[in-house]
This record gives C-alpha cells, sequence and structure tokens, in this order.
C-alpha cells in the first residue's frame, strides 16, 4: 500500500515525536502519588503535594511505611499490588477517606505497576459524585445504549449515538468521535454538543497533532482525563530514587502530567479541560472519543468508568459491523471468482475466459477499467490508458523487483509520476503478476476521485518552532480555522477483500496455467505417438506402394524389349504409355516420402562451405544436360553455413535443377548463385535465371505441394521439389521467395539464421 | 566357368525375382543363381543346413538380400551374417525398395557392403543389378559416401 499522503515536514514530526511524555516526571495537581517499593511497602516516591496530616508532614512521607504513614490505604494496597497485577493500567480499588490537616477529604484510590515499584494514586473526588451516578443508577442508561447500538445502521450511526451519550455522561460541552486513517491523520466522524465550542464535524487533523508515542500512550492507556489545562504541575520527589536508579514511567498513570505542547493546543483551541477515551478495535488504535468543555471540569470517577465500558461496547459493536460488512463484501466477490473460474476453465485461455466476461473482471476489483495482458497482447476493458502507457506502467512494475503477489495503490501518481498523465482514469491501481517467468498479468484500474478535505487549520502549519528560538520546544497552531484543500491524483481505495479476491483470482490463473501445460504435455505425448504412426505408415507405403510401379515399368519394359517385335506401333505406344505412367506414379511416391521425411528427421547442423556444396550440385545436375547446351554459371562467394547437409543439399538440387530445367529453351543461358548482405542475423541466398520466368500472381502457389505452373509437356516434374524446399528452410528457421517475369527469368531466395539465432 | 562362385539372391516377391533374374541374365555373368524366399531360408542356406545342407561348399561371390522378408527379414539375416566372424566376409548387398533413413543407416551399422534402393525405372534397375553382379564377383568396395558435407568443409 502506498504511504502517507500528506507530506508532513520530517524535522518537525520527529521534535514532537521524541517528547518523552511518560518520563516528564510531573503530575496534574487534582490528587496526589505514592510510590512503594516492596516487600514493606516503604514509600520511595511521593508527589510534592502530598497533604500534610496530623503529626506528618506531606514532604516527610518518602521513606515511611506505607502501613506507618497511611494506615488507611494498607490493606487495601497490598491486595492490590505484586509484580502480576497492574498489567492493564490503573485500576481503581475503593474511595476512601483521609484526614488532612485541614480535615477529612474522599480521594479515589487507584494502583498500578510500574516496573519494580507500586504506584498509589488518590485522586480528590468530586463533589458531584454520588447516587446518581451507581452503576445501579446507570444501568438503564448502558442498556439503552446498547439497544441502541444494535439498531444502528451505519458505522456513523454508532459513533453518532456514542458521542451523545459520553457527553450525557461527562456533561462536557461538546464530544467528537476522532478516527484514525491509514496515515493517522483524524477526521471527526461524529459530534455532539450544546454550541459552547465549535463545531468540528468533518475536519481534519494532521497526524502530528497526536505524534506517535502519544498514540502508543493512548492504546496503553484508554482514558485520559486534563480538569484544568491552567494547572501548575507537580514534581515528583526524589526524581530519581537511590533504590530504583531510574525515573518513575508515568504511562499507566492517571494523574501524569501532560506534554506543554499539548496544553497549550487545548488553550489553542481555547478549552481548558478536556477527556480523551480510547477506541481499540482488535488491539489497534481505530479513533478517539475526544471531550472539551470551555471551562475546567473535573469528571467524576464513576462517570469515566462508564464512559469507557460504553467505549468498549461500541468497539465490539463497531468490529463486528466492519466484520459482516466485510464478511459480506467477501461472499459475494467469491461469487464472482468462482465464476470467472468457470470461464477460464471452459475458455482456450485464461485470458479470453477473463477478457470474454469483463463485467465480471471488473465487479471482483470494483475498477472501472482492466487489462488482462499475455505476452505482447493487450486486452484492455473499460477505463483504461493506452496500451503505450501499460506496457511502461507493467515494466515499471516488473521492475520493481519484490515478490508480493498482489500490487495495490490508490494514488499511483505519487510512486509513479508517468501516471500523473492518466489520473482521471488510473489514479488506482491493483495488479497481479500471474508468473514470475513471464511477463502475464492482469491489471485493475480506477479513475481518480477529486476529493475536498476540510482541516482544522493549515496541516502544513500543524505545528511551529518557537518564536523566541528554543531549539527543541514546538509550539501547535494558533488558528483551528477550517482550512479547505483539493486532493488530486487519487481513487476509492481498495478494500481488503477486493485485494484478496484479486489474489484469489491470481491462485486460480495460475492453477489454470499449470493444468494446461500439463495438458499441453499429454497432447504432445499424443502427437508423438501418432507421428509414430505416420512413420510406419510411410515406411509401408515405401514398400508396398513403391514396388508395384516398378513391377508395372519392369514388365512393361520386358514387352517391349522382348516381346515388341510382335507389337504393332500402335501397341508399343501403348506400352510406352504404361512405363511412362506407371514411373512417373512411381517418381511422385518417391518425391512424396522424401517431403514427409524432411518433415519428420532431426535437423543435424554443421557448419560447411556453401560454395563447395553448390559446385558439387551443379556438376550433378550439368550431368543430365545435353552435351550441346550451353550454360554459363556465375556463382559467387557464398560463405559458410550451418545446417544439415543432406537437407541443404536436396534444397541447393531443387533450385539448380529447376534453374536448369525452366531455360531449356533458352540459347544463351546465364544462371547466377548468389549471397545477399546478411540481413537481421540471417545469410540471404538467391539463385536467379533467364529462364521462362513466371506470373507474380501465382507466386504464392509456388512453393505448395503439388502445385505446378506448367503443364507435365512443357516441363516434367511431380510438383514438390519447391515444397521441400521450403520445408527444408523453414525448419532451419529462414524463410523462402521468390520473384518472375513471365519470359524474363525468375529469382528464388532462401535466408539460414546465423548460428546464433539458430536454435 | 564352373569355379565360379554362386550369386545368392533372397527375395519373397516373385515379380522382383523374375525381373532381378532377367537383368542378370542379360549381364551374362555365368555364375549360378541361387535363390531363397526368406530369411530363415537365407539363414540354412548360408549355414549348409536344412533342405541346404547338401550345398556347393562355396560361399556365394555376393548376397543381393531384400529387406523386407518373412519370418527373418533382412537386417536380422544381415545382423547374423555380419556378426559370424566365419561369415562376415561374405559381401552382402541390401536390395530394397526402402528409402527409410532409419534402414540405411541400421544397415550400415550391421556392416553392410551396399544399400541399393531398386529404381522405378526399369533401365536404372537393370543396370544396378548388372553392376552389382559383376562387381561383387571380382573385387570389394567401401560403402557408398552417405550425404555430408564434400571432404575438405
Amino acid at each position: 500500500m502506498n504511504s502517507a499522503a500528506r507530506p508532513l515536514d520530517a524535522a518537525q514530526l520527529t521534535a514532537c515525536d521524541r517528547e518523552p511524555i511518560h518520563l516528564l516526571g510531573t503530575l496534574q495537581p487534582h490528587g496526589f502519588l505514592l510510590a512503594v517499593q516492596e516487600p514493606d511497602l516503604r514509600i520511595v516516591q511521593a508527589s510534592a503535594n502530598v497533604p500534610d496530616r496530623p503529626g506528618q508532614p506531606g514532604g516527610e512521607v518518602v521513606g515511611r511505611l506505607l502501613s506507618a504513614a497511611f494506615p488507611e490505604l494498607a490493606e487495601a494496597v497490598a491486595g492490590g499490588t505484586g509484580p502480576d497485577r497492574g498489567a492493564e493500567g490503573a485500576r481503581y480499588l475503593r474511595t476512601v477517606g483521609l484526614e488532612t490537616a485541614s480535615g477529612s477529604r474522599l480521594y479515589d484510590l487507584a494502583v498500578h505497576r510500574s516496573g519494580p515499584l507500586t504506584v498509589v494514586e488518590l485522586e480528590e473526588a468530586t463533589a458531584e459524585a454520588g447516587g446518581e451516578l451507581s452503576l445501579d443508577a446507570l444501568s438503564p442508561r448502558l442498556n439503552a445504549f446498547v439497544e441502541g447500538l444494535h439498531r444502528a445502521a451505519t458505522v456513523a450511526d454508532l459513533c453518532g449515538q456514542l458521542a451523545a451519550e459520553v457527553r450525557r455522561l461527562t456533561g462536557f460541552d461538546r464530544a467528537l468521535v476522532y478516527r484514525f486513517d491509514r496515515d493517522w491523520h483524524g477526521t471527526v466522524v461524529a459530534e455532539d454538543g450544546n454550541g459552547v465550542l465549535p463545531s468540528y464535524l468533518d475536519l481534519r487533523f494532521p497526524a502530528s497533532d497526536i505524534p506517535a508515542q502519544a498514540r502508543e500512550l493512548y492504546r496503553r492507556n484508554r482514558l485520559r482525563i486534563i480538569p484544568d489545562a491552567g494547572y501548575v504541575p507537580v514534581p515528583i520527589v526524589p526524581a530519581v530514587p537511590p533504590s530504583t536508579g531510574a525515573p518513575l514511567d508515568l504511562s499507566q498513570s492517571i494523574l501524569r502530567s501532560v506534554s506543554p505542547v499539548h496544553v497549550e493546543y487545548m488553550r489553542n483551541m481555547g478549552t481548558m479541560a478536556s477527556m480523551s477515551v480510547s477506541i481499540l478495535v482488535d488491539g489497534g488504535l481505530w479513533g478517539l472519543i475526544s471531550c472539551h468543555n470551555k471551562a475546567p471540569r473535573r469528571v467524576p470517577l464513576q462517570a469515566r468508568n462508564a464512559c469507557d465500558l460504553l467505549t468498549r461496547v461500541f468497539a465490539l459493536q463497531l468490529a463486528s459491523k466492519e466484520r459482516s460488512a466485510e464478511a459480506e463484501e467477501r461472499l459475494r466477490l467469491g461469487a464472482v471468482g468462482g465464476r470467472l473460474l468457470g470461464y477460464m476453465t471452459e475458455a482456450d485461455s485464461f485470458s479470453a475466459g477473463l477478457f470474454g466476461h469483463s463485467e465480471d473482471l471488473l465487479a471482483l476489483a470494483g475498477a472501472d477499467g482492466a487489462a488482462v495482458v499475455v505476452g505482447d497482447q493487450y486486452r484492455l476493458i473499460g477505463l483504461t490508458p493506452g496500451k503505450g502507457e501499460i506496457q511502461r506502467l507493467r515494466d515499471w512494475l516488473a521492475g520493481r523487483g519484490g515478490d508480493e503477489d498482489v500490487f495495490a495503490t490508490d494514488s499511483l501518481g505519487e510512486i509513479y509520476p508517468p501516471a500523473g498523465d492518466f489520473a482521471d482514469v488510473a489514479s488506482g491501481l491493483l495488479a497481479i503478476s500471474v508468473s514470475q517467468t513471464s511477463p502475464n498479468s492482469v491489471l485493475w484500474f480506477r479513475p481518480e476521485v477529486v476529493q475536498t478535505v476540510k482541516w482544522g487549520g493549515d496541516p502544513t502549519k500543524a505545528a511551529t518552532q518557537d518564536p523566541a528560538g528554543g531549539p527543541a520546544r514546538l509550539h501547535p497552531r494558533k488558528s483551528f480555522e477550517t482550512w479547505k484543500e483539493t486532493l488530486r491524483g487519487r481513487a476509492l481505495p481498495w478494500t481488503v477483500p477486493q485485494i484478496d479476491a484479486a489474489k484469489d483470482l491470481r491462485a486460480a490463473i495460475l492453477g489454470i496455467v499449470l493444468r494446461r501445460a500439463e495438458e499441453l504435455a499429454a497432447l504432445s505425448e499424443e502427437l508423438q505417438r501418432s507421428n509414430k504412426e505416420l512413420e510406419a505408415f510411410s515406411y509401408s507405403v515405401s514398400h508396398d506402394l513403391r514396388a508395384p510401379f516398378r513391377h508395372i515399368v519392369g514388365y512393361s519394359e520386358l514387352l517391349r524389349s522382348r516381346e515388341g517385335d510382335r507389337l504393332s506401333d500402335k501397341g508399343r505406344h501403348y506400352v510406352d504409355t504404361i512405363i511412362e505412367a506407371a514411373f512417373s506414379a512411381g517418381t511422385l511416391v518417391d518425391n512424396l516420402l522424401t517431403f514427409s521425411q524432411m518433415g519428420r528427421n532431426a535437423l543435424k547442423r554443421v557448419f560447411g562451405d556453401m560454395n563447395l556444396l553448390v559446385e558439387e550440385v551443379r556438376r550433378k545436375v550439368m550431368r543430365d544436360v545435353p552435351a550441346g547446351r550451353p550454360i554459363r554459371w556465375q556463382v559467387g562467394s557464398l560463405g559458410r553455413v550451418y545446417a544439415d547437409p543432406v537437407m541443404l543439399r536436396l534444397v541447393v538440387e531443387n533450385l539448380l535443377s529447376n534453374a536448369v530445367k525452366y531455360t531449356r529453351g533458352q540459347p544463351d543461358t546465364v544462371i547466377e548463385v548468389g549471397r545477399a548482405p546478411d540481413h537481421k542475423g540471417e545469410a540471404v541466398f538467391y539463385v536467379r535465371d533467364n529462364g521462362i520466368g513466371f506470373d507474380m500472381a501465382y507466386v504464392g502457389k509456388l512453393f505448395g505441394v503439388f502445385q505446378r505452373l506448367h503443364r507435365v509437356e512443357e516441363f516434367e516434374g511431380t510438383g514438390i521439389g519447391l515444397a521441400n524446399v521450403r520445408r527444408i528452410v523453414e525448419r532451419h528457421g529462414g524463410r523462402v521467395w521468390a520473384e518472375g517475369v513471365l519470359g524474363q527469368g525468375a529469382t528464388f531466395h532462401f535466408t539460414l539464421p546465423e548460428r546464433m539465432e539458430a536454435r | 566357368m564352373a569355379d565360379l562362385k554362386p550369386i545368392l539372391l533372397v527375395e519373397d516377391n516373385p515379380n522382383d525375382i523374375e525381373l532381378t533374374l532377367a537383368a542378370l541374365e542379360k549381364s551374362q555373368l555365368a555364375n549360378e543363381i541361387a535363390i531363397c524366399r526368406d530369411g530363415a531360408e537365407a539363414l540354412d542356406y548360408l549355414y549348409r543346413r536344412g533342405d541346404h545342407a547338401g550345398r556347393d561348399a562355396r560361399e556365394p561371390a555376393v548376397v543381393l538380400l531384400d529387406l523386407k522378408l518373412p519370418k527373418v527379414d533382412g537386417l536380422e539375416v544381415l545382423a547374423a551374417v555380419k556378426g559370424d566372424p566365419g561369415m562376415r566376409s561374405v559381401p552382402i548387398v541390401m536390395l530394397t525398395s526402402s528409402r527409410e533413413e532409419s534402414d540405411l543407416v541400421r544397415s550400415y551399422q550391421l556392416g553392410v557392403n551396399a544399400f541399393v534402393v531398386k529404381p522405378v525405372g526399369f533401365k536404372e534397375f537393370f543396370e544396378a543389378i548388372q553392376d552389382l553382379g559383376v562387381f561383387w564377383a571380382v573385387l570389394n568396395e567401401p560403402p557408398p559416401h552417405r550425404g555430408g558435407w564434400p571432404s575438405n568443409a
């Protein structure tokens, strides 16, 4: 997935992120803290505001046993301590009354574990605390809330109910439900307020407003409260006790001081009291409930506990709503994927199956366009970039490396700048590569959705350097005026089920391709078998068909030579015709067999001298030329070639004997054999004659089996010679072609690949 | 001419026997011509077994051996003769209709002395038979050149 949409200044983030909030070492003043050490619960640290008690000044408790200094607490604390306790954060034990120098006071007692120490916190109980917030009194309202959540149709409804209920319980001026996006920017998705504070509904807040370490604290400590942002922090003494040698970790503390930056932020927002409750879904920080009050405000413990409970119920409901929505989507996409699998199985190729059902292919990913790429073949569906653009995009994807099965982004232009040119059709890209070895892939595209985002203040000025020049301090922005921004080059994000559906499709395609390969292997076996049969057939033809022709010729010959005297002229003519016909039939069988052998026999390629071969063949051909017929041969330098000599000899023989044959009527015969300059890794040869030539209209028939352009009386032949030439040359990976002019001659070309190209 | 060695013709097809005999006759060879109709009989003849146990003691001047024969085919006869050190020197010429490359290659592997594809034309056939008869009665020559690049390639 793609990273942050809004590049925030790294220096600012770093400065803010490194503030060690949990080690500030101070408290808010609405309570006091004691840190005690096992085994005898001796007080080793205390906040500076421990109240004076009769006979015991607050400043002198450090070093005393808890049981001596605060006998009222000893029993409760002893029961709530131990190394295995307190991992879940501070636990409220009870409300206790303490005698102080200024009279009896009520405190809410909470205990948690912090490293080797047990932290005892005593928060002053509020005046409001009483019957109306007891669990019994809250129960009907909690029930009503849970019922309401069940009825909520949407996540927005759920959030709205939560905001209203939390505000009712706490009495804050405004309660917000704030949701984090994948970049940790927050958006206010629900709000309830009394109008004292401005509405922030739909506003977005930059990630830097709640830095990473604060988010981590929010995850660990679900509820935080600041009753008065104007407080004076209370130090803890000693800051580093000799027995532990480290400052007290206040991560889980309920009284913990907040970051000065945060207090300043609150003041800038015009709020003096705040409370926030973390919304954790599946252990992750989904969002916050953020409550504010213009004036300082305390919230009783019971109300806070109720809010925490509501939030957890809400989170469960939210998780189940989101999960069931996701499950529905998965089911739907699963059905689409199943159909596509069926189509692919039935079609000749997976790409044909997908392309033939483009609606399902698009629905699988909820895309507006798709491309199915197999080798150099691009099949485009719907709204897509051009073929060339997709080609380059695919090259880029392949070049990215990475072994992920699926690639998804909703802002392609940010990681692949050329995509800016086609952002309108493909700001979102979801791609699967179907094979490691070949570049086959399926790509889905989503168009740009121009979004207008309302920020709570200019997000580029989320924090500013201290105007006084302090190097490490940050000051939050002063203005929370709505700041509108238009986001371009972004598509709707791909959902997890859609990405998974693409992954499943990839697996299905791989399965089909694999099965096809197996089928091909079986087919090739079948082909080999039928090739063997064909060979056996040729073999028997060569014996059994050829022999009768030989016999006809032989006996006719005997008849003519031994009984010829007793035949009439007509009888002898008949015998001659029988001989001729049988002879040509026999020759035809021979030629056919040669032709079939050319296709079957393995090529045995070696290097050889073409001039020597041509000379040998030329001499052989010349043996059949009547002595009185002059032929002028012009043989150029032919060089060496890499070919099967037996087969190549047939090629040369056919071409030279054709040249001799078709120049028969030419008193001044010139036959030229030459080599043209090499072309694209091929050696180009030609045989040119000045014979009867041919009409270019029939050039297509020239190299076909049994294709003849002349009557038998004019030129003998079975029409298989050039078919052999073509077959042999093509088996070598070369090409043949011819040019001719009727009455002026013909040129036959053939090529042979150079060794590197030859396979 | 009584010391002339016989020529053994192994051929199952009567037409081919008649035509071959006509050709040999025309070449006016005085050699006796023995005829066997299948491979098994040819081996009997060569090893003087069965019906041929009492034949003339001289080995044939040449065996004209058809490739496709009943019972024991030509290649098997060839393999038997050329695999026997006592018989190996008898020249064998494969006389066949087949133009199958594998037969040719196999025959030379087995040590055939010549391989002749019976030409369709009678004139050519006559000449081939006459040449063979005369030639093998006089001297041996290495097997004909199977296509390859000319020698200095």
